[in-house]
C-alpha cells in the first residue's frame, strides 16, 4: 500500500473507503428500528435513517480483509457479523459514545462555572439522596438495555443451526428472523506451529494452508494482500452453513482460528475440540488471522477462507476427491 | 475528607528537633524500619522500572510504526550476534520477549511499587494517624523483595527461551502454558517464574502490615467511617492482594513443576487442562487490574476535594463502592476467556457479572464531579492529571462494558481494541492517578515545591502523547489488527504510524517530567506545611514537610465535625 | 534506644538488617532452584536455604527477644501480631484454594467432550483408568485420627499454660509433635505405597500438589511447635502471654482443617466407586 510520501489530508479526503465505513454503520439503521420498536419514534432518527441505509446499499466496499485506514469493523458477509455489527454499532458505541459525552460535558461544565474566579466561594454540601439514586439508577437501567441484545448475539454465536432455530442477523432486538439452514459441511481446522491444516471432515480429505512469502504472493498472488495470501485457501460453497470445529496440534501450542468478516473467533486449544459456525451470502475471498499468541510466527499464519457457488464447490470437492488439493484448485478461477 | 481533622496537640516542632536519632549513611535505607524512607525507595524503584519498561515499548512502537520487520531484525544481529535469517527469527522472538517483559515490568514494577508500595506507605500512616506502619521489618523485606524479583526478570531476558538463540520468554505476560511451558523449555521461562513469585510474596507481605496498620493503628476518634478515602482504598487493595496474589503464585507453581518435574496440571495428553491455567491466572488476573487501578481512585479523590476545596461528596457510597468493586472483581474473571469454549451459560453469567461493575465505577465518576460541583476549583498540576484521569479513566472504562459483552467480544478479543482499552485504564488511568499523586505530595515528601509550569507542561504533552499513541488502537481492533503482532497488514499502517509519532510525543513529556523533577531539587523552592491551602484536610498537612522522621509521637486525636 | 520520648504503645522497630539479608537469600535461593533445576548446579541452592533459615532464626531470635523484654509487645502490638498471622493463614487457604481447584478440574471435568485428549487419558474416569486408589480408609483414617487427636493434645497444652501448668504445657506440646511427626512417617509410608506418581498423569499431579503442600506445612507446624516447646523449657510463655505458642497452634488448627477437606475430597469423595489398592 502506499507508504511514505504520501500526503495524510489528501489521503482522508480522497480515499472513497473512508465514506464508505462511515456510510455503512449499519448502526443508524438497528437505531431506527430499535426507536420504532420501542414506539418512541424521533422524527429527525428516522428522517436519518433511510438516507444512510440507502447510501449503504450503492456503496458496499470489499469484505474479507481490512482496507488502509480502515476504522471501523470489517464489512460483514454472515448473520452472525450482522449481529455483531448491529449490536456494535446501534447499541455499544452510542451508548458509550453518549456516556463519554456526558462526562466531558460535566467536566467541562464545572471547569468553567466552578472555577475559582467564577465561583470564589466553594458550596459545602456533601450529600444529594436524589441524584446519587439517579446515578446508580439510570446506569443499571443502561445495562439492561445493553444485555438484552447481548444476549441474544451471545446465543446466537454459540448456538449451531438446526434448520429450525430463527437467527437475529441485523435485526438484533427481533425474537429471530434469519432463517439460517442446518450445516451441510463440517471442516476441522487444526492450527499448527505455524499455520493451519483443514480436513473436510465428511469426505476425509485434508490439506495445509501457509502463508505466501512475498516472492511467492509477488509471483503467484500479487493482488492478494501481504501477510494474508496464502498457498492453498480453504474452499466453502456460499449460502451453504459450514460447522467449523477447531483445535491444535496435541503437542503443540493454542492458536485462535478467527474471520473478522464471519464474525467468528474460537480458541484452537490442544486436546480440546471447539465448534463454531458461518453461512456466508457473498462469494469472495476471506482473511482471518491466528488470534492467539503462539510463539514467534504468531503474526505470520494467516487464514484464508474461499466462498465459492455451489456449483463451483461440487465441482470442487469431486476434483479433490478423485485426485489432491491442487487438482481440486485447478477447477477454479485462479486467483490473482 | 468527610471529617475535620483536628490536632489537640501535635509534637511536629519538637519532632524535628529530635533529627539526629535518624539513622545515618547507607543503613539508614537499607536497614530501615521507616515507613517513609521506605515508601521513597519504592517510589525510585517504580521510576527505574518505569524507564526500563517505557523504553521497552518505545522500540515495539518504533517496530510496529512501518510494516514489515525493521527494527528488531537487526536489535537481535546485534545482541545475539546472529544474521540472515536466524536473526529474523531471532527477532520475532525478541518482539514478544519485549512485549511480555514490557507489561510485567509496568504491572508488578512500575504501578503496583509506585501505588500500594511507595504512596500507600507513606501516606496511609500519615492520614489515619499512626506512627508508622505495623510490622515495619516486614515492610522493609516486602520492599527489598522487590529488587530481587526485578533482576530476576530481567536475568530471564538473557537466558535460553524457545530454543537455541532464541534468548527470553516470549509468550505474554498472561504466561499461558503450553506456550510457557513446552512451548519455551529453556531456563528463561523459569526465571520468570521464581520472579513472580518473588514479587507477589513481597505483595502479599505489603498487604499484611497495612490491613493490619489500617486496622490496628487508626489515631483515636478515627473511626473506618472517618478514615480518608485513600486508606478505604489501601485497605480494599491489600485485601485483593492478599486473596489473589496466592492463587497466582499456585498456578506458577504448577507451570513450574510442569515444566520441570513431570507434573500434567496443563497437559491434555496426560489428563490436563490448558484452559484450568486461564481458570487460575484470570482468577488473580482481574483483581489484579483493580489492585492497579483502586489506589488511584484513592488518590483522585484527596486531589480532587482538595483543589475544590470542598469535602468529598458522598463519602460513604465512594467508600463502598470501592468494597463493591473489589467484591465483584473476583468473580468476572472469564470475561478474558470468552473464545476459549466456555459453554453458553458460563458466557452469559460472565457478561452480567462484568457489566454490574460498571455501576460502582459510575458512582465514582459521578461523585468526583459532585465534589468538584459548587467548589472553588483551583488548577495547580495535581488537579490537572486528576481531572485528565477522570475523563480517560471512563473512555477507557466504556471500551471495558463493551468487552464484556461476549457476543462483541467474539470480533475484538486478542485485537489491539482490547490493548487500547486496558492502556486507556492503565498508562491513561493508572499512571494518571501516579503522576497526579507525584505531584500533589512531592512538597509534602520533599519539602520542596515543584515548578508549576513544568508541572503543567508535563501534564499536557504527556496527555496529548498517550491518546495519539492509544486512541487509534481502537480503529486498529475494529479493523481486525490481532494484538502481539510485531508484522501487520498494509492496511493498518496510518493508525499504526499515529500511535507510534504519540510515543516520541511521550517520550519526551517524559523527559520533562524527569526535567521538573530535578529543576525542583535544584530550586529547592520551600513548600511550607500545606502548600493546599485549606482545602487539604487530611493528617499529612498538619506536619511539616517533609514529616519527622518520627512522627505522631503523641498520637492526634479526631474530633469530627460536621461529618457527613 | 530511641531517646525519641513517645507517648503512645506502638513498638517503633529498630533499623534490622534481617529484611535485606533475608531478601538476599532469597535471591540466591531462587536462583538456586533454577540452576539445580538445570542441572547446572545444586549448590547455590543450599547456599540460599542456608541463607534463609539462618536469618529466619535471626529474625525471629529477635522477635522473641522483643517478646521477652516486656516492654515492646504491649497489648496492641500484640493485637496486630494476631492480625498479621490471621491473614497471613488466610493468604495459606488462598493457595490451598488454587490446588484444590486444579483437583476438581479434573474430577468434575473428566468426561468433557470437548476435551478429547484428557478424555483418552483418563478413559472417561476419574481417577483415571489404571489408577489404583488409596483405601481412604487405612491409612488416610489412621492420619485423620492423629492430626484429630493432636489438634485435642495442643489445646490441652494451651488450657494447662493457661492454668500456669507448665508441665501438662511441656506435655501436650510433646505429644502433639510426636503425633506430628507420626503423621509425616505415614504419609511417607503411604507416598512410597502409591500407586501413581507426581509425574505423567493429571491425578497424580493433583493428589501429590495438594497433599505435599499439606505435608510440607505438617513439617512446618510441626518445627514451629516444637520451638514453642523449647521456648517453653526455656521458661518462655506466661499465661497472660504467649504468642508465639498461641500463633503455633492457630497454625496447626489451621493444618488439620485443610487435612479435613484433603480427606473428604480426595480420598473419600475421589475414591467412591473405584478401585482401591489393598
Ligand atoms: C486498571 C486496569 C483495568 C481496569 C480498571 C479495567 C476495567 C474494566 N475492564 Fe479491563 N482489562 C485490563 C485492565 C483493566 N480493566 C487489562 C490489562 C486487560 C487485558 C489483559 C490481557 O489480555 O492482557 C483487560 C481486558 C478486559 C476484558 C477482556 C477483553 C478480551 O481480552 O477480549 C474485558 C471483558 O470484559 C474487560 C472489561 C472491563 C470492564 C467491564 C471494566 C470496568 O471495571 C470498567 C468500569 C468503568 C466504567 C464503565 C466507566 C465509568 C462509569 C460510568 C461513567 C457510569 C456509566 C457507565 C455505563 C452505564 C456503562 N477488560
Ligand atoms: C501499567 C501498565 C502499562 C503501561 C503504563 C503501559 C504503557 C505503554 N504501553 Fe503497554 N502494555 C501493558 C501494560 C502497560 N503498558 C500490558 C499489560 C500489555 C500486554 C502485554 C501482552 O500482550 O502480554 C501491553 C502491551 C502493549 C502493546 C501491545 C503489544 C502487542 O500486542 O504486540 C503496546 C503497543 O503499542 C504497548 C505500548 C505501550 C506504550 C507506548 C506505553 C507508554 O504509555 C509508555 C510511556 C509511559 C511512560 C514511560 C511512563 C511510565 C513511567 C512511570 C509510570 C513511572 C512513574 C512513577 C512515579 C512517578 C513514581 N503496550
Ligand atoms: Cu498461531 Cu498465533
Ligand atoms: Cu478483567
Amino acid at each position: 500500500m502506499s507508504r511514505g510520501g504520501v500526503s495524510y489530508a489528501a489521503y482522508f479526503a480522497l480515499n472513497p473507503v473512508w465514506m464508505h465505513q462511515w456510510n455503512s454503520i449499519r448502526g443508524f439503521e438497528v437505531t431506527g428500528q430499535f426507536l420504532r420498536k420501542m414506539g418512541a419514534i424521533s422524527a429527525a432518527a428516522m428522517a436519518l435513517a433511510p438516507v444512510l441505509a440507502t447510501a449503504q446499499e450503492e456503496g458496499g466496499y470489499a469484505a474479507g480483509h481490512p482496507l488502509p485506514g480502515q476504522f471501523h469493523l470489517q464489512r460483514s458477509v454472515t448473520p452472525i457479523m450482522d449481529s455483531i455489527t448491529a449490536f456494535h454499532d446501534g447499541i455499544l458505541m452510542w451508548s458509550i459514545s453518549l456516556i463519554v459525552i456526558l462526562v466531558l460535558a460535566l467536566l467541562i461544565w464545572v471547569v468553567i462555572r466552578y472555577n475559582a474566579k467564577a465561583n470564589p466561594v466553594p458550596a459545602g454540601f456533601t450529600h444529594n439522596t436524589l441524584v446519587e439514586i439517579v446515578w446508580t439508577v439510570l446506569p443499571i437501567i443502561a445495562l439492561i438495555v445493553i444485555s438484552v441484545p447481548s444476549f441474544g448475539v451471545l446465543s446466537d454465536q454459540l448456538t449451531t443451526p438446526d434448520g429450525e432455530r430463527k437467527y437475529l442477523g441485523a435485526n438484533i432486538f427481533s425474537f429471530g428472523e434469519i432463517e439460517v439452514p442446518a450445516p451441510e459441511l463440517t471442516i476441522k481446522a487444526t492450527g499448527q506451529q505455524w499455520y493451519w491444516d483443514y480436513e473436510y471432515v465428511d469426505d476425509d480429505l485434508a490439506f495445509t494452508q501457509l502463508m505466501l512469502n512475498e516472492t511467492d504472493r509477488n509471483a503467484t498472488k500479487p493482488g492478494q494482500p501481504r501477510l494474508l495470501a496464502v498457498d492453498n485457501e480453504l474452499v466453502v460453497p456460499v449460502d451453504t452453513t459450514v460447522r467449523v470445529q477447531v483445535t491444535a496440534d496435541p503437542m503443540g501450542v493454542i492458536h485462535a482460528f478467527a474471520v473478522p468478516s464471519f464474525g467468528i473467533k474460537i480458541d484452537a486449544v490442544p486436546g480440546r475440540l471447539n465448534e463454531t459456525w458461518f453461512n456466508a451470502r457473498e462469494t469472495g475471498v476471506y482473511y482471518g488471522q491466528c488470534s492467539e499468541l503462539c510463539g514467534k510466527d504468531h503474526a505470520f499464519m494467516p487464514i484464508a477462507v474461499r466462498v465459492v457457488t455451489k456449483a463451483e464447490y461440487a465441482a470442487f470437492i469431486a476434483a479433490f476427491k478423485a485426485g489432491d488439493y491442487d487438482a481440486a484448485n485447478a477447477t477454479l478461477v485462479a486467483i490473482k | 475528607m468527610a471529617n475535620t481533622a483536628h490536632l489537640e496537640a501535635h509534637a511536629t516542632g519538637h519532632d524535628a528537633a529530635h533529627d539526629d536519632h535518624t539513622p545515618k549513611g547507607w543503613r539508614r535505607w537499607v536497614y530501615s524500619t521507616n515507613h517513609k524512607d521506605i515508601g521513597i525507595m519504592y517510589l525510585i524503584f517504580a521510576i527505574v522500572a518505569g524507564i526500563v519498561g517505557g523504553l521497552l515499548s518505545g522500540v515495539m512502537r518504533m517496530e510496529l510504526q512501518e510494516p514489515g520487520i525493521q527494527i528488531f531484525h537487526g536489535l537481535a544481529a546485534m545482541v545475539y550476534g546472529v544474521d540472515g535469517d536466524a536473526a529474523l527469527d531471532a527477532g520475532k522472538h525478541m518482539y514478544n520477549v519485549f512485549t511480555t517483559a514490557h507489561a510485567l515490568i509496568m504491572v508488578f514494577f512500575v504501578v503496583m511499587p509506585a501505588t500500594m508500595g511507595g504512596f500507600a506507605n507513606y501516606f496511609a500512616p500519615l492520614m489515619i494517624g499512626a506512627p508508622d506502619t505495623a510490622f515495619p521489618r516486614i515492610n522493609n523485606i516486602a520492599f527489598w523483595l522487590l529488587p530481587p524479583a526485578f533482576i530476576l526478570l530481567l536475568m530471564s531476558l538473557f537466558f535460553e527461551g524457545t530454543g537455541p538463540g532464541a534468548l527470553g520468554f516470549g509468550g505474554g505476560w498472561t504466561i499461558y502454558p503450553p506456550l510457557s511451558t513446552s512451548g519455551h523449555p529453556g531456563p528463561a521461562m523459569d526465571f520468570a517464574i521464581l520472579s513472580l513469585h518473588v514479587a507477589g510474596i513481597s505483595s502479599i507481605l505489603g498487604a499484611i502490615n497495612l490491613i493490619t496498620t489500617i486496622f490496628n493503628m487508626r489515631a483515636p476518634g478515627m473511626t473506618l467511617h472517618k478514615m480518608p478515602l485513600f486508606a478505604w482504598s489501601v485497605l480494599v487493595t491489600a485485601f485483593l492482594l492478599l486473596l489473589a496474589l496466592p492463587v497466582l503464585a499456585g498456578a506458577i507453581t504448577m507451570l513450574l513443576t510442569d515444566r520441570n518435574f513431570g507434573t500434567a496440571f496443563f497437559k491434555p495428553a496426560e489428563g490436563g487442562d490448558p484452559i484450568l491455567f486461564q481458570h487460575l491466572f484470570w482468577f488473580f488476573g482481574h483483581p489484579e487490574v483493580y489492585i492497579m487501578i483502586l489506589p488511584g481512585f484513592g488518590i483522585i479523590s484527596h486531589i480532587v476535594s482538595t483543589f475544590s476545596r470542598k469535602p468529598i461528596f458522598g463519602y460513604m457510597a465512594m467508600a463502598y463502592a470501592m468494597v463493591a468493586i473489589g467484591f465483584v472483581g473476583f468473580v468476572v474473571w472469564a470475561h478474558h476467556m470468552y473464545t476459549t469454549g466456555l459453554s453458553l451459560d458460563v458466557q452469559r453469567y460472565f457478561v452480567a457479572a462484568t457489566m454490574v461493575i460498571a455501576v460502582p465505577t459510575g458512582v465514582k465518576i459521578f461523585s468526583w464531579i459532585a465534589t468538584m460541583w459548587g467548589g472553588s476549583i483551583t488548577f495547580r498540576t495535581p488537579m490537572l492529571w486528576a481531572i485528565g484521569f477522570i475523563f480517560l479513566f471512563t473512555v477507557g472504562g466504556v471500551t471495558g462494558v463493551v468487552l464484556a459483552n461476549a457476543g462483541a467480544d467474539r470480533a475484538l478479543h486478542d485485537t489491539y481494541y482490547v490493548v487500547a482499552h486496558f492502556h486507556y485504564v492503565l498508562s491513561l488511568g493508572a499512571v494518571f492517578s501516579i503522576f497526579a499523586g507525584w505531584y500533589y505530595w512531592y512538597p509534602k515528601m520533599f519539602g520542596y515545591m515543584y515548578s508549576e509550569f513544568l508541572g503543567k507542561l508535563h501534564f499536557w504533552v504527556m496527555f496529548v502523547g498517550v491518546n495519539l499513541i492509544f486512541f487509534p488502537q481502537h480503529f486498529l481492533g475494529l479493523a481486525g489488527m490481532p494484538r502481539r503482532y510485531i508484522d501487520y497488514p498494509d492496511a493498518f499502517t496510518l493508525f499504526n504510524r499515529i500511535s507510534s509519532y504519540g510515543y516520541y510525543i511521550t517520550f519526551f513529556a517524559m523527559l520533562i517530567f524527569f526535567y521538573a523533577t530535578w529543576e525542583a531539587s535544584r530550586k529547592k523552592r520551600p513548600a511550607g506545611d500545606s502548600p493546599w491551602g485549606e482545602g487539604a484536610t487530611t493528617l499529612e498537612w498538619t506536619l511539616s514537610s517533609p514529616p519527622p522522621f518520627h512522627q505522631f509521637s503523641t498520637l492526634p486525636r479526631i474530633e469530627s465535625t460536621n461529618a457527613h | 534506644m530511641s531517646a525519641i520520648t513517645k507517648n503512645h504503645d506502638y513498638h517503633m522497630v529498630e533499623p534490622s538488617p534481617w529484611p535485606f539479608v533475608m531478601s538476599a537469600a532469597v535471591f540466591v535461593f531462587a536462583l538456586g532452584i533454577i540452576f539445580w533445576m538445570h542441572q547446572w548446579t545444586p549448590f547455590v541452592f543450599f547456599i540460599g536455604l542456608v541463607g534463609v533459615l539462618y536469618t529466619m532464626y535471626a529474625w525471629w531470635s529477635d522477635v522473641i527477644k522483643e517478646a521477652n523484654n516486656g516492654v515492646d509487645h504491649t497489648p496492641v502490638v500484640q493485637m496486630h501480631h494476631r492480625y498479621g498471622m490471621m491473614l497471613f493463614i488466610a493468604s495459606e487457604v488462598m493457595v490451598f484454594f488454587g490446588f484444590f481447584w486444579a483437583y476438581f478440574d479434573g474430577f468434575f471435568r473428566f468426561d468433557d467432550i470437548e476435551q478429547y485428549a484428557r478424555v483418552a487419558a483418563t478413559g472417561g474416569h476419574w481417577p483415571p483408568t489404571g489408577i489404583e486408589l488409596f483405601d481412604p480408609f487405612h491409612l488416610p483414617l489412621f492420619n485423620t485420627l492423629l492430626l484429630l487427636t493432636s489438634g485435642t493434645t495442643v489445646t490441652w497444652a494451651h488450657h494447662a499454660l493457661l492454668e500456669n501448668d507448665r508441665e501438662g504445657l511441656k506435655w501436650g506440646l510433646i505429644l502433639t509433635v510426636a503425633l506430628g511427626a507420626v503423621f509425616t512417617v505415614v504419609q511417607g509410608i503411604e507416598y512410597s505405597e502409591a500407586g501413581f506418581s507426581f509425574a505423567g498423569d493429571m491425578y497424580g499431579a493433583t493428589f501429590f500438589m495438594a497433599t505435599g503442600l499439606h505435608g510440607l506445612h505438617v513439617l512446618i507446624g510441626t518445627i514451629f511447635l516444637a520451638v514453642c516447646l523449647l521456648r517453653a523449657y526455656r521458661g518462655d510463655f506466661t499465661p497472660e502471654r504467649h504468642l508465639g505458642f498461641e500463633f503455633a497452634a492457630w497454625y496447626w488448627h489451621f493444618v488439620d482443617v485443610v487435612w479435613l477437606f484433603l480427606f473428604a475430597s480426595i480420598y473419600v469423595w475421589g475414591s467412591w466407586g473405584v478401585a482401591l489398592s489393598h
